[in-house]
């Protein structure tokens, strides 16, 4: 009788043992990432926020309570950045996702010839150089570039245009470039996601007569959603932290016409004599941003909390 | 399945031992490092370009005779600049170079932002025997903190054939105003078809080569009151600016290779620019003998002389262990070793600012290139007649503003109301 | 009508194509030029490759960055792959009040810019260089360690996880796995493709990575490839014939990493996996 009792308590034990261990074990999984991530960007995101409410030239910092913020209103390079940043952010994060889900959607047809070429060939401009790129972006778009050439000949202008010291042209340029460069990017997350795919639901589909729409806009979409949000979010971070494609090809001009918000921090701490008070505070208006339109992102997607 | 583990268990095992021999191969060499400085004395000297103070360094290594090994690292000057503010301003001198060069636009900056990272020099080098410019930047409340390397004396290289077929000469162009200057510059333009200059609408260097012929800067001479709208000097130059746009003489560029190429494939008939540039021009082989160079043009006013500095660089010793080392190191090359300087201009093409150097026999040699001129000792002599100013710490952050002033102004704004807007923007962001 | 959809399909493919690998072939035949032409802009290949290459390999050392550059591109896409994979699937998997709390946290760390952080994450290794001389400055442990760890690829791992099918694990608690055998010989097969994308961006961020190893190498023999082109081009009249070499020469490998991951993408794989 007793024995027993033990026993069923020992079970009991054991059960709740295991339950327990069930329950906890994700923290294992996590933990080695928890501890880094807090290490390297949680607790150097700490300091920085305490530098935001310091100022002061390189090494002689003092704090200034809410100075910095208070002067992010009445300084125009900033105003101009955000703006900028702003306009990269609306016309290129959808339009590169967009083609990034074309691209990927036809080259994951098993039936399409040459594949690898095409995958290659579209994913080669985020691995081309930087240095090589902005060199070619600048010939491109020179005032006797090639493109000028192009549309002088079939008449399209009657004068060469200056695009990199048009405001307007310049912006243009800048957003043609980002997303030249990280389409193919993007179009790798939904090329391995569409893996993840099981294909017969696209038969099934055929079957019922969906049409190659039908199918992208009622099965594609709808199940790549966690890989759209992903994108969207990274995206929108690489956007509102644009630097290379800025400084490499307009360094911010003409005028602060394509200045944007990274390299506005940059020339903060970089360029000008370091400020890297007033730089984290211009670094924090990122933080908050994306934040703002990350809460947006997840809510539109639907991502349950 | 049971593949998959494999692969894992094998990689994570390859990865432990990648991950431990190359630990181990960083910490023998870090060890290395500082044995290496205990019992040698190494100091390590930052600069930038291969073909220019790297190898003047490589010679002054040479020319020393001291016990101390000289470790010559090149990095690329914005590189240096990032790693020197990160170092500085994080506090740990760990890793910091014991010399390094800096910028002369940047000097100012860089010792007011970290106040005891520089040894002082004063004691070090006799200031008289440098040109007077260079002094103004390189100390900071009386001490003398850089050794003065070159100099960024500026010159007008002209394409002679391409003068000629406008009907002018060399000495036609030789001590100019600018507005002279933009009038050749049309009859060239309608003689050849060739543009005068190259211009970068982000870059001012314009600008700052016309302010300094008169003795004036983006600041006043503290160093750091914004000087913009009752800026005369800075007023003319403006004019003279788009009096080259309105002339149509000038061909628009958008980055260096951009300009190197224009003058390289004969597109543009002057470069207006620091004397650093002759090896690029040189670079076409194929056009020597076309070229001269004669001084910089003056702004059209009083007091504005044919002489100016663009760029240009200085040494620095930081206040790190070694720096007595690295003082001694200086003092006995470029702080005055005249034979030195024979050999960097020989060997490297770099004019240095250094007086007593400027009576050698390398000054005088001639250069078939440029039709058989003595140009270095041109070059040199200019550099005496350089206006000192006190560029500050601000030039590059007003240059930001002045530079969308420029396309305002460009674009039709008033002048008076575009350095009106300049000076109160300057003031507002460097409080 | 099938017949003209292809055709569109594969005029659209080609004419991405072009635009895509244009400024790639500009680079390749730039390499056969002197500096001279490709400030010039000239477009054709010309004949000076061999020169190009032989003053590349004489001027710099090309081969120890490249060394340098492998080490730790491989190691930095392992441990990546390996830590980011197991926080991917614990957050999701294993999904708590407590640990969605924590992931927010993680993921605001992904929205800072670099830039911000490097002072004080630079100050930390200084801080640590004398106790612990092989992670402190001037080591490529400490190049690599800060960068394995990103909430990116954890966030990436975690979106990808929510298209994993639970019934597999079910499956796999039933089969009397324990978790971390589910892990291993479940998820980690099922999910190969994520790990081939993760690999390729994993080992072409790191192998492009900038700002971090700029100001955390010190000595010329620890330098990476980024930071070499970027010496390259700096002096007052660069060599663009030799740059461009040098550039060609750095692309290679994560090229060449991008074609034989992608062959892993084939579609339909999820159906032929079984746990």
């Amino acid at each position: 009788m007793g024995q027993q009792l033990i026993n069923k308590e020992h079970i009991t034990h054991k059960r709740s043992m295991k339950a327990f261990i069930r329950k906890h074990i994700g923290w294992l999984f996590i933990i080695v990432s928890v501890l880094a991530i807090g290490l390297f960007y949680f607790y150097p995101m700490i300091e920085a926020f305490l530098l935001s409410f310091q100022s002061g030239a390189g090494a002689s910092l003092k704090y200034v309570g809410f100075d910095n913020w208070m002067r992010l209103f009445g300084d125009p390079s900033f105003l101009a950045a955000l703006i900028n940043t702003s306009i990269y952010l609306l016309v290129q994060v959808p339009v590169m996702i967009v083609l990034a889900l074309i691209f990927s959607v036809l080259l994951n047809d098993p039936t399409l010839k040459f594949r690898g070429f095409f995958r290659t060939a579209i994913f080669l401009p985020c691995v081309t150089s930087l240095v090589a790129y902005s060199v070619i972006f600048k010939y491109l778009f020179g005032v006797d570039g090639i493109v000028n050439h192009f549309l002088l000949n079939v008449g399209a202008i009657s004068e060469s245009i200056n695009f990199l010291a048009d405001p307007i042209w310049a912006k243009i340029i800048i957003i043609l470039a980002i997303t030249w460069r990280w389409t193919g990017y993007n179009m790798i997350f939904y090329l391995s996601s569409l893996q993840n795919v099981d294909h017969s639901i696209y038969e099934a589909a055929r079957i019922d007569g969906a049409n190659a729409f039908q199918q992208f806009f009622q099965i594609t979409i709808p199940l790549l959603k966690p890989i759209i949000l992903f994108t969207s979010i990274t995206s929108t971070i690489g956007t509102l932290q644009l630097f290379d494609e800025v400084m490499n090809i307009t360094q911010g001009g003409p005028g602060n016409a394509t200045l944007s918000i990274s390299q506005y921090i940059y020339n903060l701490s970089f360029e000008y004599t370091p400020d890297f008070g007033y730089a984290a505070t211009v670094s924090y208006v990122i933080v908050i941003l994306i934040v703002f339109l990350s809460i947006i992102q997840f809510k539109v997607a639907g991502d349950k909390k | 399945m049971k593949k998959y583990v494999w692969i894992v268990l094998m990689s994570i095992g390859w990865l432990v031992l990648v991950a431990c021999s190359s630990g181990e191969e960083t910490n023998n060499s870090s060890n290395e490092g500082t044995t290496e400085y205990e019992e040698t004395n190494a100091i390590t000297a930052w600069a930038w370009d291969p073909a220019f103070n790297i190898a003047a360094l490589e010679h002054a290594k040479e020319a020393y005779s001291g016990d101390y090994d000289v470790v010559i690292v090149e990095n690329a000057q914005d590189d240096i600049i990032q790693k020197l503010n990160t170092g500085l301003s994080s506090g740990t001198t760990k890793g910091m170079p014991n010399i390094v060069l800096i910028e002369d636009y940047r000097a100012q900056s860089f010792l007011q932002a970290y106040p005891d990272a520089f040894h002082p020099l004063t004691d070090v080098i006799n200031t008289d025997e440098f040109a007077d410019y260079k002094t103004a930047t390189t100390s900071l409340d009386g001490k003398q903190y850089g050794v003065p390397f070159d100099s960024g004396v500026a010159g007008l290289y002209v394409r002679t054939d391409f003068l000629e077929e406008a009907g002018y000469t060399v000495e036609d162009v030789s001590n100019i105003t600018w507005a002279e200057y933009i009038e050749i510059g049309k009859d060239v333009k309608e003689a050849t078809g060739k543009n005068m200059l190259t211009l970068d609408p982000n870059d001012l260097g314009q600008i700052r080569m016309m302010m300094q012929s008169n003795g004036s800067w983006y600041v006043k001479e503290d160093g750091s009151t914004p000087h913009i709208s009752e800026n005369e000097s800075l007023k003319k130059a403006f004019e003279v600016y788009k009096g080259m746009m309105d002339a149509d003489i000038a061909k628009i560029v958008s980055d260096w290779s951009q300009f190197v190429g224009a003058f390289n494939s004969g597109d543009v008939a002057s470069v207006p620019t620091g004397n650093w540039i002759t090896p690029s021009v040189k670079q076409a082989a194929e056009q020597s003998g076309k070229w001269a160079v004669v001084p910089i043009p003056r702004l059209d006013m009083e007091g504005a002389v044919n002489a100016s500095n663009l760029g240009g660089s200085s040494w620095y010793v930081l206040n790190v262990e070694g720096k007595e080392q690295a003082a001694d190191f200086l003092a006995n090359t470029f702080g005055s070793n005249v034979e030195l300087y024979q050999t960097l201009v020989q060997e490297v093409g770099a004019v240095g600012t250094y007086s007593p150097a400027t009576e050698g026999d390398a000054y005088a040699v001639e250069d078939e290139f440029f039709g058989g001129e003595q140009i270095v000792s041109k070059f040199s002599e200019w550099t005496d007649d350089i206006p000192g100013v006190n560029y500050g710490q601000h030039t590059y952050a007003i240059e930001d503003i002045i530079v969308t002033g420029m396309q305002d102004y460009l674009n039709g704004t008033e002048l008076s109301q575009v350095l009106e807007n300049a000076q109160s923007q300057a003031e507002a962001q460097l409080k | 009508m099938k017949k003209c959809k292809r055709i569109f399909i594969y005029t659209f493919l080609s004419i991405a194509t072009i635009v895509s690998i244009f400024p790639f072939l500009w680079m390749i035949s730039s390499m056969t030029n002197q500096s001279v032409d490709v400030t010039r802009g000239r477009l054709l290949p010309g004949t000076h490759l061999f020169e190009n290459v032989k003053k590349l390999f004489e001027t710099v050392d090309i081969v120890p960055a490249l060394v340098n550059s492998g080490i730790i591109a491989v190691v930095t896409t392992f441990l990546t792959l390996f830590i980011a994979s197991l926080a991917g699937y614990g957050f999701e998997i294993h999904r708590s009040k407590g640990k969605d709390i924590v992931f927010n946290i993680v993921l605001l760390t992904m929205m800072i810019p670099f830039a911000a952080i490097m002072v004080p994450l630079y100050r930390l290794f200084g801080g640590i260089t004398d106790t612990m001389p092989f992670f402190g400055i001037d080591t490529l442990a400490a190049a690599i360690l800060p960068t394995v760890t990103t909430a990116f690829f954890i966030f990436f791992f975690r979106q990808n996880t929510k298209m994993f099918s639970r019934d597999l694990i079910e499956a796999g608690r039933i089969d009397g796995l324990s978790e971390w055998g589910i892990f291993l010989r479940i998820y980690v097969p099922t999910m190969k493709t994520t790990y081939a994308a993760a690999a390729i961006i994993a080992f072409m961020n790191s192998w492009n990575n900038y700002l971090w190893p700029l100001v955390i190498l010190q000595s010329p023999e620890k330098r990476t490839i980024p930071l070499l082109i970027s010496n390259l081009g700096s002096s007052y009249s660069p060599d663009y014939g030799m740059i461009m070499t040098a550039i060609v020469i750095a692309t290679l490998p994560t090229a060449l990493v991008f074609f034989f991951m992608q062959k892993h993408f084939v579609a339909g794989m999820m159906g032929s996996v079984k746990g």
